[in-house]
């Protein structure tokens, strides 16, 4: 399913390379195409947001359903950290991430000796959880309305800071920087050994427990990390919107993440959640300026994509690309492996 | 200081009887299954928002139904949305079955997303329709309204939605345990290879018990909906209960689930009187406290889910 | 003193006694073999002695080590494997990559994030030989989930044998096997026999006696009888279940 274990070793693949120089430029060519830069922005957020939940679900096959909670962690503990303790960018990121990732370590050691739909409900239930303290605990998080007039704060560098509150080209370049971050981090971390143990993990549990590994731990640690990488994604996204709501908790949100990161193709294929926010984020605007409706679209697509193809988006192009060398190109035998894809 | 608790314990009595019919419908499609139905709540909230429709008192919401239709007595009305809006969403529930089966025998987790995809859809469905706005179920003038009693006042559609419950769940006993159709469907849920072997056609079962099942929930949709307020979210806490009725009794004890569904009723109802904003919350916690600790519910049944 | 020793077990689940008084002693490099009905607690006796169900009584002891309480993975970290009767390999992974996972190499490098393990040569080489042992050289790079059967049943002792066990616990390899792959898998036992302690599950008695050293009979939970293939060729339960084939 996922890029076979014998995926490319380097640090940065082909694929990433370009990946990354084509969204380096997008600023330049993205209004042209009738499009505007904060989608950028979005795209970017939501790409780290998914990438690190495809972790937990394409790669070691724990469906958490309330994944939501993280990001909105992230996200208020961005804010609070910026009104109560200071306004430094650095500073409320990494106790935005803390927080998320301590959120992540605390649910995950209640639910990581379990899988299937024990372990996806009980994310339901925290979720839930967390979803219900957001909006009943009025004095903190600010309820329903949510937390206001959250800064951009400058990151500054020392030697030279960047304003990110004035225009969306600064902050596109530094949330850019954050997920090509990310991304090459994830792609080292699902081809290492760690890695490896996590597909292990989804695929036979037992026997990953009979060759000596302690199962638990891996989750616990994998469920933390993509909890703390889903709130750097909220702690950025709060920074973009300068706000933060209640919602982004809610089951209804925690499905939309689910939904992109399986249309995309997060079971098999690494750039599975990244094509699933494009995917998201484009029917959002392009279908939604014919209709209201495109959420309800997007969810038929999704159910019949996990109904009759459910290696999603990237699947299709796979199965596309054999077809091609199977067709075009001679004697050589389908590839069992499928290096860095 | 007890007396005050009594109206608390009343609408935990009347949640739980309501759970229970939810619950029921959940345990009866999971045992024939050994798949979990997320979806089984946005049919609930689907049989509440069918009856709104029937119901009315709101033009704006029945574009299909005729001006004439709204003239006749509330009763009536609402009587035929008891009928006619669990149909439909029984239909609507065979649909979902037949969608099911292509992950019949596949990795659950496949399930698993297949039905949340359909409950997000629906719900998003419902949201496109009604839009996100919190409506009010009328009811007839014999059941709504209130009555004091010993120095408190009581709500009398709580005494109705209670006694409509009961009798609802000893309704399921009966079709259950003297029924023929009803042994099909115990056995169906201990045992499927062997009903099957049997010669019984088991999707028509299956087709049978999705519609059973969702019926039920959309029933106490129906009923629950004057009490919680009909909103397009409000099928994911008539469903925790039921979960938690399979965690707590495992799958194949009616009685076991009614008392499972009576507790869960009883902690919000209960919590509603101390902290009414959290008592929601309480079967939540109670979920995760319950399968943290015991994997195989009270009586240590195996459950089918245990992957 | 043997090297693994388990006295007294017995096992209940609820009510249900599924072991009773089960001793069980292997020496080093021994082959020993356990037969007996089906239900009779076979099965149940390798996920006690492997770890998976803790034991109402007894003791387990590994080379000296009381291991009973231990968790599965703890115990499979000290030298001790097992294959399945119903297959436990990871479908999506090459031949060759199934038996990476098992080797502890990979289970050293566990936290390693930042390696990139595909350059790690010396991994493919070794589990190439594992594969080599058992005749899936050829198929290294297939995935297990379009092996045949018979290869399927190879691989699951290559991951026991990947990890470099001390003690190799196989529950009914030759499930489902034809004849060739019977012999395919007796000669790899042989192969194995005086270098490696194992205990193995059969229902093949012909092939068991030809390579176990000591026999033990489990029925209803309980060792009946206990001895040298030769010695256990009289016995009545052996003799009924397989009448004539044993010679």
């Amino acid at each position: 399913m996922l890029p076979s274990p014998q995926a490319s070793p380097r640090l940065i693949t082909p694929a990433i390379a370009i990946v990354l120089l084509l969204l380096a430029t997008v600023p330049f060519w993205i209004e042209r195409i009738g499009l505007y830069p904060y989608l950028g922005v979005e795209i970017l957020i939501w790409s780290i947001y998914a990438l690190g939940f495809n972790l937990l679900l394409g790669y070691t096959g724990l469906p958490s359903f309330g994944h939501g909670a993280y990001f909105g962690i992230g996200a208020y503990a961005f804010g609070l950290a910026q009104f109560n303790i200071v306004p430094n960018l650095w500073v409320c990121l990494l106790i935005a991430i803390f927080a998320a990732a301590l959120a992540g370590a605390f649910v995950s050691a209640f639910i990581s000796h379990r899988r299937g739909i024990y372990f996806a409900l009980m994310t339901i239930a925290f979720g839930q959880v967390f979803w219900f303290i957001s909006i009943k605990w009025h004095s903190i998080t600010g309820g329903e309305d949510g937390l206001l007039k959250i800064a951009r704060l400058p990151a500054d560098f020392g030697v030279v800071q960047f304003d990110l509150g004035s225009s969306n080209y600064a902050l596109y370049y530094f949330v850019f920087a954050a997920f090509a971050i990310v991304l090459v981090g994830l792609w080292r971390l699902v081809n290492s050994p760690y890695g490896r143990i996590l597909q292990a993990i989804r695929q036979n549990e037992t026997r990953v427990t009979f060759l000596g590994y302690s199962v638990w731990w891996f989750k616990v640690s994998v469920f933390t990390l993509s909890a703390a990488i889903s709130g750097f994604a909220g702690a950025l996204f709060a920074m973009a919107q300068t706000s933060a709501f209640p919602d982004v908790m809610s089951l209804h949100h925690s499905g939309y993440i689910v939904m992109m990161t399986l249309v995309g193709g997060g079971l098999v294929s690494f750039w599975g959640p990244v094509i699933g926010v494009f995917a998201f984020l484009l029917t959002r605007d392009l279908i939604g300026a014919l209709t209201t409706a495109w959420m309800f679209w997007f969810g038929l697509f999704f159910v019949l994509i996990m109904l009759f193809k459910p290696e999603g988006i990237a699947g299709l192009v796979r199965d596309l690309r054999n077809g091609f060398i199977a067709r075009f190109c001679t004697p050589s035998p389908a590839p069992v492996r499928d290096p860095g894809s | 200081m007890l007396l005050d608790l009594l109206p608390h314990l009343v609408n935990g009595l009347t949640l739980g009887l309501l759970f229970a019919l939810v619950a029921l419908g959940f345990m009866l499609i999971v045992g024939l299954m050994e798949q979990i139905n997320l979806a089984h709540g946005s049919l609930f909230a689907l049989g509440a928002y069918f009856a709104l429709v029937i119901v009315g008192g709101e033009r704006s919401l029945s574009p299909w139904i005729g001006d004439a239709w709204y003239t006749l007595p509330i009763a009536v009305r609402y009587a035929v949305a008891l009928v006619v809006a669990p149909a439909l969403v029984a239909v609507i529930g065979m649909g979902v079955e037949v969608l099911m089966r292509r992950t019949y025998g596949k990795d659950p987790l496949f399930g698993l997303l297949l039905t949340f995809g359909i409950a997000l859809v629906i719900e998003e469905a419902i949201r496109g329709i009604w839009s996100t706005r919190d409506y009010v179920l009328q009811t007839p003038a014999g059941i709504s309204g209130g009555f004091i009693f010993n120095d408190l006042i009581w709500s009398t559609y709580r005494f109705y939605a209670a006694g409509f419950a009961a009798v609802a769940i000893g309704l399921v006993w009966l079709f259950i345990e003297k029924t023929p159709y009803g042994a099909v469907i115990k056995a169906g849920a201990h045992d499927n290879e062997m009903v099957r072997a049997l010669g019984i056609n088991l999707s028509r079962l299956r087709l049978f018990v999705f519609a059973f099942g969702t019926l039920l929930a959309a029933v106490a949709g129906i009923i629950l909906a004057p009490i919680w307020g009909i909103r397009p979210h409000m099928g994911v806490d008539a469903v925790v209960p039921a979960f938690l009725v399979i965690v707590l009794g495992g799958i194949g004890s009616f009685w076991g689930a009614v008392i499972a569904s009576l507790l869960c009723g009883m902690l919000v109802g209960l919590t509603g009187a101390y902290a009414s904003e959290w008592s929601l919350l309480s079967i939540y916690l109670l979920l995760i406290l319950v399968t943290t600790v015991r994997a195989r519910g009270l009586f240590g049944k195996k459950s089918l889910l245990e992957n | 003193m043997a090297l693994f020793e388990a006295s007294g077990l017995h096992m209940r689940f609820g009510q249900r006694v599924v072991l009773e008084r089960v001793d069980l002693a292997v020496e080093e490099h021994q082959f020993v073999g356990i037969i007996g009905p089906n239900g009779a607690g076979k099965t149940t006796c390798f996920n006690v002695l492997t770890g998976r169900y803790r034991p109402s009584r007894g003791t387990i002891t590994f080379a000296g080590e009381n291991i009973t309480n231990l968790s599965p993975q703890a115990i499979a970290r000290k030298g001790i494997a097992r294959s399945f009767q119903i297959m436990n390999l990871f479908d999506e992974y090459s031949a060759r990559d199934n038996v990476i996972q098992a080797m502890p190499e990979m289970r050293a490098m566990s936290w390693k994030v930042g390696h990139a393990v595909a350059q790690d040569r010396f991994l493919d080489e070794a589990a190439e030989e594992v594969l080599d042992g058992v005749g899936l050289a050829a198929r290294a790079g297939v995935r297990a989930k379009d092996l045949s059967y018979g290869d399927r049943r190879a691989l699951e002792i290559a991951v026991a044998l990947a990890s470099r066990p001390r003690v190799l616990f196989l529950d009914e390899p030759t499930s489902g096997l034809g004849a060739s792959g019977r012999a395919r898998l007796r000669e790899l036992l042989l192969r194995l026999k005086g270098k490696l302690t194992i205990v193995m599950i059969e229902h093949d008695l012909a092939l068991l006696f030809s390579l176990a050293d000591r026999v033990s009979v489990i029925q209803w939970g309980q060792v009946i009888a206990k001895g040298s293939p030769d010695e256990l060729r009289g016995d009545p339960w052996v003799q009924r279940s397989n009448l004539g084939k044993l010679q």
